[in-house]
């Protein structure tokens, strides 16, 4: 069998799936996205958006909700990348095993969890008002706080496991050798593992600012009706309102603020690392 | 020694939050009160035989569990070919067609779910098991690619020369010698293609009708109408189901040099 015949043969049926339920979909989306209601060729659908300030707002708290999402998973996940790349073996397994497995159980469930322990009648809040401490429950649930706490809780594992992977291709030798210059913990962390581990939280930081800004059913079920982000609104277009054009291009208008966002950043602590390498 | 204690404390309680989730539902399913409650009042089974009375969840826990069964063998199945052809040989594209394999992994599930619906529906299969399973597979496939791939990288070719020096048939060469060797990498693709699918929401979400609803999906749209100790129990039933499948996955593979693959989920 000639080696062309062999790898015709070998992706042939990967590419049809992918063809068939990827790309020529994807591109029949992108055409859909710039018709009108009498299927003629209109910007209109992303013309609204610029024209409609609901849309401007809804985009805005989906990158508000991601940003603190962002935010969170990073204070929460770094000393915990950090525990992971100080720990024997045995301990880090445990760690990771422990911070991973949630992750592999569906997403609802895990947002179920969290409506039992922040409802109304939730665990925190009975316990805070058994305890006297309040007197009226806390809103916990069901606006962007309830949001950003599910997408923290979803997306956490991506951040430990960015930063941990570059914690440990630190040198454990220059931990050492800054403390023999006598240089203290503190300084040590920002001088030396800070800036070797920032590989990690740029990575990080990226992934789950992009997973947050798709994110739908956390939204959906934590943030209820009140909260509604890209996401959830470019659902109901597709299928309540059943305007699939505009829901195409709301879905589209995300995707491609996300890259943007993405790319303006990742710029600019480009810019920024090269102008502390030229000035020291 | 007190830093490493003041992040083992933030460790353990970050860990505990991220489980926390489970460690209230398993509970609350046992309760014997009407209403969702945690700590849970009394003991009691009801709710587990109530999911009994529940056609809509005994129906769609039979259809995920169908569908993440032969997603999974699929899936493996197109991405263990793919991913062979792209490490064997050497060609002009292959670069491309790597990048290709792995893309629907970098597209929001949301776009996934929206396109494929549009299209679906031209072909006439949008809402149909068939139309569902296309979608799965195709979310699978990078996972499988990947982690096959990552296998053969570190697999040695001379041994299957060796096999056809000693006169062996090529698909002889392939039963004994290759795909015994690449067996962690194809069982824990195949297994992390269930979940994928077994879990998924977002692309489901467009492309269900009510008979074909997985069982996420019931209990996602359940819960946005009622709140009640019902939802523990099933859950507890799918919290069950997938723990064993995780387990599984890290005696086969590991979870961590399995997610060192991974970079999205939903």
């Amino acid at each position: 069998m000639s080696k062309r015949l062999s790898i015709t043969l070998l992706t042939a049926p990967a590419m049809i799936i992918l063809l068939g339920v990827f790309l020529i979909p994807m591109l029949l989306m992108l055409l859909l996205s710039f018709q009108d209601e009498n299927e003629a060729f209109s910007v209109q659908n992303y013309a609204l958006f610029v024209q409609d300030p609901f849309y401007v707002q809804i985009l805005w708290r989906t990158i508000r909700v991601s940003l603190w999402t962002v935010l969170a998973t990073l204070v929460l996940g770094y000393p915990v990348a950090m525990y992971m790349a100080q720990a024997t073996g045995k301990m880090r397994g445990i760690v990771t095993m422990l911070i991973l497995a949630p992750h592999l159980i569906s997403v609802v469930i895990r947002n179920f969890g969290w409506v039992v322990v922040l409802g109304e009648k939730g665990w925190i809040n009975e316990s805070l008002i058994a305890l006297g401490i309040i007197e009226q429950p806390l809103r916990l649930l069901y606006n962007e706080l309830g949001v950003v706490i599910g997408l923290t809780d979803s997306f956490i594992a991506y951040m430990v496991l960015a930063i941990a992977t570059s914690m440990y291709a630190i040198d454990p030798s220059l931990n050492k050798a800054a403390s023999i210059l006598g240089a203290s913990r503190v300084r040590t962390f920002f001088s030396v593992t800070l800036p070797l581990s920032l590989p990690g939280i740029i990575a990080g930081t990226t992934l789950v600012f992009s997973l947050s800004m798709s994110a739908f059913v956390t939204p959906a079920l934590m943030g209820g009706t009140s909260v509604k982000v890209m996401p959830v609104i470019a659902y109901e277009q597709i299928m309540a309102t059943l305007n699939w054009p505009l829901g195409a291009a709301l879905a589209f208008l995300l995707l491609g603020s996300t890259i943007v966002l993405v790319t303006l950043y990742t710029k600019l602590i480009e810019t920024k690392r090269y102008k502390e390498v030229f000035a020291s | 020694m007190k830093k490493i204690n003041v992040l083992g404390l933030i460790t353990f309680v970050v860990l505990l939050l991220v489980n926390l989730p489970f460690l209230v539902i398993i509970p609350s399913s046992f309760t014997a009160a009407g209403y969702l409650a945690f700590p849970p009042e009394g003991f009691s089974w009801q709710w587990y035989t109530m999911i009994l009375d529940r056609p809509e969840f005994i129906d769609s826990l039979w259809t995920s569990l169908k569908l993440a069964a032969i997603t999974a063998v699929l899936a493996t199945f197109l991405g263990t070919l793919a991913a062979f052809a792209l490490s064997k040989y050497k060609f002009r594209g292959s670069g491309v067609l790597n990048a290709l394999m792995l893309s629907p992994l970098t597209v929001p599930s949301l776009i996934i779910g929206i396109s494929a619906l549009l299209f679906f529906t031209r072909l006439g299969i949008a809402g149909t098991f068939t139309g569902l399973l296309l979608a799965h597979i195709l979310i699978s496939i990078p996972y499988v690619v990947r982690l096959v791939l990552t296998g053969l990288s570190s697999f040695d070719y001379t041994l299957e020369k060796a096999g056809y020096m000693l006169g062996a048939h090529p698909f002889r060469v392939f039963w004994d010698i290759t795909l015994p060797l690449l067996r962690p990498a194809i069982v824990s693709g195949m297994i992390f293609s269930f979940l994928t699918s077994f879990d998924n929401v977002t692309v489901s979400l467009f492309l269900v009708a009510p008979d074909t609803t997985t069982l996420p999906l019931a209990i996602f749209t359940y819960m946005q109408e009622t709140l009640d100790p019902l939802v523990a129990s099933i859950s507890s039933v799918v919290i069950l189901l997938s723990l064993v499948f995780i387990i599984l996955l890290e005696k086969v593979y590991g979870l961590e040099r399995l997610f060192g693959l991974n970079s999205q989920s939903h």
